[in-house]
Formats: structure tokens, C-alpha cells, sequence
């Protein structure tokens, strides 16, 4: 597998050179280097996952979806459900305008909680959202999309105007509050978005790691196996609790660009 | 030497904040792939399947309606049989009464008719048999008066001529009277 | 490597990481409370009107993605100090 992991750690014995440097779990050496024309699109392991798990969610809906029927499958009702919770979050955040979201809202959903699964997916074990550049993309995409939804709902200077001056605000405080009120509008949302999914993940993948390593190293016949034992037993708890945040990241995510997309159309 | 959390020493913590440019393109270029795929080959089929199946419902829907409204109508058309069955019913009840009547009345009219017809035969007979037995008497009376006469005046009348006699007599009687 | 040895290794990475420990530590108090508030009155109001609980359950989750974002800050805080 990794160098951080196999290579330095002894079964049963040294810890030592295990996780020397935290920083380690996330270094991602280029695999294939190339480039064009000075931009550096060198493949690493983190761009694999990427595509993996994209693609297997791509093919499962495509499966899902190709043969189509009325009276679905269990694979076909799952994606169906998938697509409906998404709608329905759409529904009740923007309002009927949210129909033409859900696409859109659903590929967020779908992709974040396809990348975040690999957290845990065994063989796999990190997930690419726990890359600022993964989280930060899909923060920009959603930056992107309620800033242009805004601009053509209010124009250019319409949507300045909406994201910096709340309604009913006193004349005195008005300076100070629209530069508060703009930069968190404009500047924070999409970075909060961004580092949420990404300390989220980053946090699980040390958790699921230390727990992993501490299993590996200590669930050995010697003083030590205690620790072991009681690593392998919060484990599964550990997975679970994984998967919850899984989930729950994914929803927050695509929750709150439906709340965001929601506050660009509406006017006060 | 564990350094779990965080590399104090070493200033490459803060390496992890900063994207990574072939990831940020590469993820880019495979969400809006997914994304072009979602619309283009998902969301057309999930819509279409969505729409077939609430058309089906719909369709299903108007179906039970149609068939509603369909068994109303029969149960109208019944209830209006039944409720012309019971009439037509009423009505040859009505009718055989009528019938009846009519048959009971003209039953007794006969009867009555018939029983008139038989009294009048009777008094008819009781009037010829009272003729007649006044006739006789009348006969025997003539016979016996000229018997009588006959002892009285001891002289053989003529039978005959006597019972012109006695006729003469009575018819002037009963003409008298 | 024993038990003892691992609880003094543990206790040098304490001192020389006590920044970050201590960064991260009192980053999540504040959203930790806030979040404990939050999350109690969503039940308490998901129980006081359950007819309305959908809503009420959304705006918890907008509510914890904002809280939860400041403990978050704290986390990266500690990577980069």
C-alpha cells in the first residue's frame, strides 16, 4: 500500500517512524508526471480515487437508469432515493424554483458522498475530499453557481447590494455591517464550505488510520495487547461513526448550497 | 518520536490547506464530467421514468374514476330497474286486484242475476202451478157444483153444457171482482 | 516497546505539541456548547411541535454546518500553527 503505513510499521512491534509526521497520510507523490504547457497535471493516487469512485457512481446510475422502469428495482429504487431526498431538499429550501437545482444538487451529493466513502471503502481507505483541492473546487463550484444566480436574479449591482446590506439595518452601522455582511456573504461561505468538508474528512482519515495502525501494531502477544484488543473493538464503531459523517457531510454540503443558491434568488 | 496531530517543527501543516493544482483540475474535470453525464444520460431517464409512472398513477387514477362513475351508473340503472321492477310489480298487483274485483263483482252480479232469475223461475212456476192448481180447483169446483146442482135439482144436466155455465159464472165473478 | 514507554513518548508530544493540543481544545469548547444548545432545542421544539419537525430538523443542519465550521477553523488552526 502506502510508504507511510506497510513499509515503516512492524507488525506487532515498533511503532517507531509509524506516523512520524502526520503530514505523511497526505502527501501525495505524482505517479505519472506530465503537464501542458507549464500546467502540472501530474496523476497521484488522490486523482485515481477521484476517477474511480466518480466513475463508479457514474455507472451506477447509468445502470440504475438504463433500463429504466416503472415499477423499479432495488438498484433503480436506491438511486431513485437518492435523487428524491435531493429533490426534496431542493423543494423545501429554494421552492418550486429548486426543480431546475436538483441536477446539479444531486451530482454534489453523489460525488461528495462517492469521494468521502472511499474514506472507508477497504483497500482504498482516503478519501479525496480530505484534499483542500477537492473540497475547494466543489466550494468554488458552488461559489460560482449562487453568484451567478444572484447576479442574473438581481444584476450585478442588485446582487451587491442584496449580499451586503441586510433589510431594517440602522443608517449608523450600515458601513461596518456591509463589509462584515459582504465579506461573510461572498468570501466566508464558500471557504466555510470548503473547510468543513475538508477537516471533516481529514480528521475521520487520522481517526480511521490511528485506529488501523494501533490495531496493527498492538494486537500482538505482549504488554501491549490490551490496547490492541480495545482498538480492534472500537473499530467497527469507528467505521460507523465514519459513515455517519459520511453521510451527514455530504447533506450538510449540498444543504447548504441549496440555502445559499436559495438566498441569491430571493429578494428583501 | 509520535507526532500525532500536528508537525510543530515542521511548517508543512499548513502545506495540507493549500490545493494541490493537477487535483483541483483533474477533480474539476471529473465532477463536471459526472455532472455533464448526471444531465445528459441520468436525468433525462429518471425524469421520464418519474413522469411515466405518476402518468401511470394518473392514468391508474382516472381508470378507478372512470370506473367509479361507471359503477354509479350501473347502480343507477339498477336501482331504477329495481324501482320500475317494484312498479310494473305494484301495478299488476293493482291490475289482478282490479281483475279481481271486477271479476268478484261480476261474479255476484251473475249470481245475484242468477238468483233474481231463479226466484222469478220460481215465482214464475209457483204463478203456473197456482194457475194451474186454480184451474183444477176451478174444473173440480164446476164438476162438483154441477153435482151438486145435479143431486139438488135432481135433474141430469149436461156436463158439458154445466161447465159453460160455471165458466160463465166465474168469469163474470172474477171479472166482478 | 511497552506501556511505559508509549505513555512517555505520549507525554513529550503533549509538551511540544501543546499549542496545537491547546488550539484545537479551546476552539471546540465554544461550538461544542453552542452546538449542545442548538441540537436540544431542535429536539426540544421537534417534540413541543412534531408536525413541524422537517423544517425544524433542516435548519438544525444548517445551524450545526455553521457551528460546527468554527470547531472545524480550530482543527486547521492546529495544522498550521
Amino acid at each position: 500500500m502506502t510508504p507511510f503505513l506497510a513499509v515503516d510499521v512492524q507488525y506487532g512491534g515498533n511503532f517507531d517512524g509509524a506516523l512520524d509526521d502526520i503530514n505523511a497520510l497526505f502527501q501525495m507523490p505524482p505517479i505519472f508526471e506530465f503537464g501542458i504547457g507549464g500546467l502540472d497535471l501530474s496523476i497521484n493516487r488522490t486523482i485515481l480515487i477521484i476517477w474511480l469512485a466518480t466513475a463508479a457512481a457514474f455507472l451506477l446510475f447509468r445502470a440504475a437508469f438504463s433500463d429504466a422502469r416503472i415499477v423499479p428495482g432495488k438498484l433503480q429504487s436506491a438511486c431513485e432515493m437518492v435523487i428524491d431526498f435531493v429533490r426534496n431538499i431542493a423543494l423545501d429550501i429554494i421552492g418550486p424554483k429548486g426543480v431546475k437545482f436538483v441536477p446539479l444538487l444531486t451530482t454534489f451529493f453523489v460525488f461528495i458522498f462517492a469521494m468521502n466513502l472511499m474514506k472507508i471503502t477497504p483497500g482504498i481507505m482516503l478519501p479525496p475530499t480530505s484534499r483542500m483541492a477537492v473540497t475547494g473546487f466543489l466550494a468554488l463550484t458552488a461559489w460560482v453557481v449562487y453568484v451567478s444566480v444572484g447576479i442574473k436574479t438581481h444584476g450585478f449591482l442588485g446582487y451587491i447590494k442584496e449580499v451586503s446590506i441586510p433589510p431594517g439595518t440602522p443608517k449608523a452601522i450600515l458601513p461596518i455591517l456591509a463589509v462584515i455582511e459582504f465579506v461573510s456573504n461572498l468570501i466566508l461561505r464558500p471557504f466555510a464550505l470548503a473547510i468543513r468538508l475538508f477537516a471533516n474528512m481529514v480528521a475521520g482519515h487520522i481517526l480511521v488510520v490511528i485506529t488501523l495502525v494501533t490495531v496493527h501494531v498492538f494486537l500482538y502477544p505482549r504488554p501491549g495487547l490490551p490496547v490492541g484488543i480495545l482498538a480492534l473493538g472500537i473499530s467497527p464503531l469507528v467505521f460507523g461513526f465514519e459513515l455517519f459523517i459520511i453521510g451527514l457531510q455530504a447533506y450538510i454540503f449540498t444543504l447548504l448550497t441549496a440555502v445559499y443558491i436559495s438566498s441569491s434568488l430571493e429578494s428583501h | 518520536m509520535i507526532t500525532l496531530l500536528a508537525a510543530a517543527e515542521d511548517a508543512s501543516g499548513a502545506a495540507l490547506l493549500v490545493p494541490a493544482m493537477p487535483e483541483l483540475i483533474w477533480g474539476f474535470v471529473a465532477f463536471a464530467l459526472l455532472l455533464l453525464g448526471m444531465v445528459k444520460f441520468v436525468f433525462p431517464r429518471a425524469n421520464q421514468v418519474l413522469d411515466d409512472r405518476s402518468a401511470a398513477i394518473q392514468g391508474k387514477m382516472e381508470e378507478a374514476d372512470a370506473k367509479l362513475v361507471e359503477a354509479e351508473e350501473a347502480r343507477r340503472n339498477f336501482d331504477a330497474q329495481i324501482a320500475d321492477a317494484r312498479g310494473e310489480g305494484n301495478a299488476i298487483i293493482e291490475e289482478a286486484k282490479q281483475t279481481a274485483e271486477s271479476l268478484r263483482r261480476d261474479i255476484v252480479a251473475k249470481a245475484e242475476a242468477e238468483a233474481a232469475a231463479i226466484v222469478e223461475r220460481a215465482q214464475a212456476d209457483i204463478n203456473a202451478e197456482r194457475d194451474r192448481a186454480l184451474q183444477e180447483l176451478r174444473q173440480q169446483v164446476g164438476a162438483m157444483s154441477v153435482e151438486l146442482a145435479a143431486r139438488i135439482v135432481e135433474r141430469e144436466l149436461d156436463p158439458s153444457t154445466h161447465q159453460t155455465l160455471v165458466d160463465d159464472y166465474i168469469q163474470r165473478l172474477s171479472s166482478q171482482n | 516497546m511497552d506501556m511505559v514507554f508509549l505513555a512517555q513518548e505520549a507525554a513529550e508530544v503533549a509538551q511540544s505539541n501543546l499549542g496545537n493540543g491547546l488550539v484545537f481544545g479551546l476552539a471546540t469548547l465554544g461550538p461544542g456548547i453552542g452546538l449542545g444548545i442548538l441540537i436540544g432545542k431542535a429536539i426540544e421544539s421537534m417534540a413541543r411541535q412534531p408536525e413541524a419537525a422537517g423544517m425544524v430538523r433542516t435548519t438544525m443542519f444548517i445551524g450545526i454546518g455553521v457551528v460546527e465550521v468554527l470547531a472545524l477553523l480550530g482543527f486547521v488552526l492546529a495544522f498550521i500553527i
